[in-house]
């Protein structure tokens, strides 16, 4: 009897040590949104966002790659704006996905080889008027300058911008095909890469065999992303020509597209931080908002602000740095905001409440 | 009975209390899992620690730079990436005639660590040494006539690469003590197609990308400290020699200690900086002047009419490298790594893989001033043994010796650059088998790992992904 409540007490003991020290352990943490959401955040973020994006990517550039191949056989104005619609299309998904580009995307070099800039015109204009024959091992051999998404807008759009169906060499529309065939096939790989063991590396982040070594790991890994786009954006792609006063400097100038690559890349945030794409599911905002809510509304005010003052630019981008200096200044401005919110308090918010 | 109950009343007091304080010192325990001396070992590289520990963790900037340095850093950032293509272009012409790659960060992939090409696939983080026996004029190597000291593999349009790589690998497998299997590949090289018949015998030396980030303070580490290490002709009698390796300073025009490179025959990250546009890109500079292809029949005096890159780019570029952070420690208080740290020092790893370094004082670069840092590098040259040799002195390295490789960010290469292959020419596929190819000066290393249980190796292993 005696002892049975002596045992009670040490009982206790154990159990109040155990339970304060994993109190303790998840001091910061919070009691709102558990592990498992953590978790679920994280599997959203792949499904609805990275996953979603990349296999819209890969659908999108293998129509464009039936498109092109239907105009080099029917050489048509209908059949070519197609065409130019498609690439425009499946620019979107790609600059779409540039506010995660972790993973496959960086480790197996997709990124320069579809999006390498700027084209090597000379090497292009030559291996045109070369006798080769555009196998896929010759297009995989190229070097990025002459390969991936600009390459094909250079063909497509021409110099500048109004290129005609009649004004294209049966050569060209060769090599349009094997870019666009090997297009394809580097999105689908991407697109592959992360349904085949990417995004588990991500979801089970903190555990043994992800890449992750902790949650708070991959949590990092996204904030991070979408920090750097935003400095991508303002500080590289809109700043370097900005500065310059240099048309030339724009990324896609033959399409006349950069402002709604620019606007994509926004949105690429925006998707990542509401976990959505097409479909709309957990993002991290859920985490935010069961925590602070003035930090979230900030950040999406200030995604809103930015992708607003990217809409007021009303001409192409290498014209706007000459003729719409303030709206450009106000765009630029407004990402760099968005940029540090991002790194200033949504980092720290992610390293306060994830492990 | 009042009595009895008085004394259990004390009783439960007593352990009440106890709970209390038990409770309160577990809890306190807790977060001081880390002395502070191992607190301060997390910060790999001190002050210019960084906290990152996914794909960007290489190519941070230092965290407390000024405004304009930040600037500066982001000049060299964007110069990294710049891809260059031939002339004549608008943007980033000069490309060629003959090279390994269009831009800095197409080898060295998110500031991080190269490796050689898979079947079917292109050289692309890796390059290929050259040279016939004897040595120029300031103790270097002597290219071969027509190729150089490197091998280009590609070329622009009406130029030729000037020869393509074959990688062949064979493959061994080895136990440990306990049954556990490992292999080991072991590559051989030959060039082929060349654009002008190759010599009888030449020499030949793969070297894949190494990360880039951390070397401003490695370069800041005072040269009194890298030679206290030295111990050439082993006069201490424990089996580990180490010897500084002194290149050619082309800016100062004079010798010098060699610190970076896997033989460590570049003094500066500058250097070091120009010397990979004129090789790797064929983009000359203020140092490098002339073009990959000088001296060779496919050069052209015309392509050597205008320097390629601006001095101050070729500055912010030298910047950029010298202000990437260091990722700090992850996990330093779990007990399975604090135990593979002390067998990594029982293995007597640390003799050549020193842990730490202060970097000297500078009140000009305040950033990589008087600042403690964990590198796990001597910068010094050792034998490796015949294994691992490529049998191509280079400067006052022998065929043998290699510069102890920076140890720090090592875990983080699979999540930065998607793969665990180490050494000078990628053969290791991960740690454990980085490890087994040690020989020469560290063969007893090897072998005090090589008897170690399956937890032990395990715990070591723990260790360095925790770098």
């Amino acid at each position: 009897m005696k002892k049975f409540k002596l045992t009670i007490p040490f009982f206790s003991i154990a159990i109040l040590t155990l339970f304060s020290c994993h109190k303790n352990k998840d001091e910061g943490a919070d009691n709102v949104v558990n592990q498992t959401n953590k978790k679920d955040i994280l599997a959203s973020f792949c499904i609805n966002t990275s996953q979603a994006t990349y296999s819209d990517l890969a659908n999108k550039v293998a129509l464009l790659n039936d498109a092109i191949s239907v105009f080099d056989t029917s050489s048509t104005e209908i059949n070519l704006t197609k065409c130019k619609d498609l690439w425009r299309g499946s620019r979107s998904a790609w600059e779409q996905s540039e506010g995660f580009l972790f993973g496959p995307a960086a480790t197996d070099n997709i990124d320069p080889k579809i999006d390498t800039w700027p084209v090597d015109y000379v090497a292009l204009d030559s291996v045109l008027n070369s006798a080769a024959i555009f196998t896929g091992t010759y297009i995989n051999n190229l070097d990025d300058a002459l390969r991936g998404f600009h390459p094909v807008e250079y063909l497509l759009f021409g110099k500048n911008g109004s290129k005609k169906a009649i004004e294209f060499s049966a050569r060209e529309k060769q090599y349009l095909t094997a870019l666009s065939t090997n297009l394809k096939s580097l999105t689908a790989s991407l697109s592959e890469s992360w349904n085949n063991g990417y995004a588990n590396h991500v979801i089970t982040a903190g555990t043994n065999g992800s890449v992750y070594a902790t949650q708070l790991a991959a949590y990092e890994e996204i904030v991070n992303s979408l920090i750097d786009i935003c400095d991508e954006v303002a500080n590289g792609k809109i700043e370097t020509p900005f500065l310059a006063q240099d048309p030339n400097l724009e990324e896609s100038p033959f399409s006349k597209n950069s402002i709604t690559d620019f606007t994509n890349n926004i949105k690429s945030v925006q998707n990542v931080y509401e976990g959505k794409y097409i479909n709309d599911g957990k993002g991290l905002e859920d985490l935010v908002k069961s925590q602070n809510l003035s930090l979230n509304a900030s950040i999406k005010n200030k995604i809103t602000a930015a992708l607003n003052a990217l809409n007021a630019i009303t001409v192409p981008f290498g014209e706007a740095i000459l003729t719409q200096q303030v709206q450009v200044k106000n765009a630029q401005n407004a990402i760099r905001e968005l940029k540090n919110e991002l790194d200033k308090n949504l980092l720290p918010f992610i390293k306060q409440h994830v492990i | 009975m009042s009595f009895r109950y008085n004394k259990h009343k004390i009783i439960y007091f007593a352990i009440a209390l106890l709970v209390v304080v038990m409770v309160v010192q577990s809890c306190q325990k807790e977060p001081q899992e880390l002395t502070e001396e191992e607190l301060n070992e997390t910060l790999s590289g001190g002050t210019q620690t960084v906290f990152n520990s996914g794909g960007g963790a290489y190519g941070q900037p230092f965290p407390n730079m000024s405004g304009n340095n930040g600037f500066v850093h982001g000049v060299g950032d964007a110069a990294f990436e710049a891809t260059f293509v031939s002339s004549p272009s608008p943007i980033n012409p000069g490309l060629g005639p003959i090279f390994n790659s269009v831009s800095c960060r197409s080898c060295h992939i998110a500031d991080g660590r190269g490796k050689p090409p898979m079947p079917g696939e292109q050289l692309s983080s890796m390059l290929i040494r050259l040279s016939v026996s004897g040595q120029e004029a300031h103790g270097g190597p002597i290219g071969i006539p027509g190729f150089g000291d490197q091998l280009q593999t590609k070329a622009i349009v009406g130029s030729k690469a000037e020869a393509d790589l074959d990688i062949k690998y064979s493959y061994k497998t080895y136990s440990f003590p306990d049954g556990q299997k490992y292999e080991l590949r072991s590559p051989s090289y030959q060039l082929k197609n060349p654009y002008i018949p190759l010599p009888g015998s030449y020499m030949v030396s793969p070297r894949v990308a190494p990360p880039v980030f951390g070397l401003g303070l490695l370069e800041a580490i005072p040269e009194w400290a890298v030679l206290a290490n030295e111990d050439v002709n082993d006069a201490n009698g424990d089996g580990i020699s180490g010897k500084a390796n002194y290149g050619w300073d082309e800016v100062k025009k004079q010798k010098a200690l060699g610190r970076f490179g896997w033989k460590a025959a570049m003094p500066t990250i500058l250097q070091q900086s120009a010397g990979a546009y004129q090789q790797d890109m064929g983009i000359t500079n203020f140092i490098y002047k002339t073009k990959s292809a000088f001296g060779q029949s496919q050069y052209k005096p015309e392509m050597d009419a205008i320097i390629d890159v601006t001095d101050s780019l070729l500055h912010a570029v030298d910047f950029y490298v010298k202000t990437l952070a260091v990722p700090a420690r992850r996990n330093a208080g779990d007990a399975t790594v604090k135990r593979g740290k002390m067998i990594f020092q029982q293995a007597n790893c640390t003799s050549c893989h020193i842990a730490t370094f202060k970097t000297d004082v500078n009140v000009a670069f305040r950033e990589i001033s008087n600042q403690t840092i964990f590198p796990y590098t001597d910068l010094l040259l050792h034998d490796m043994g015949t294994e691992l040799a490529d049998n191509r002195p280079d400067y006052l390295a022998n065929g043998q010796e290699w510069r102890t490789s920076p140890l720090w960010g090592i875990g983080l290469t699979q999540v930065v650059n998607g793969h665990n292959n180490f050494l000078h020419d990628g053969r290791a596929r991960n740690l454990t088998e980085a490890i087994m190819w040690h020989g020469g000066e560290a063969e007893q290393s090897k072998q005090h790992i090589q008897k170690l249980s399956s937890i032990d190796r395990n715990a070591l292993l723990k260790f360095l992904e925790s770098l």
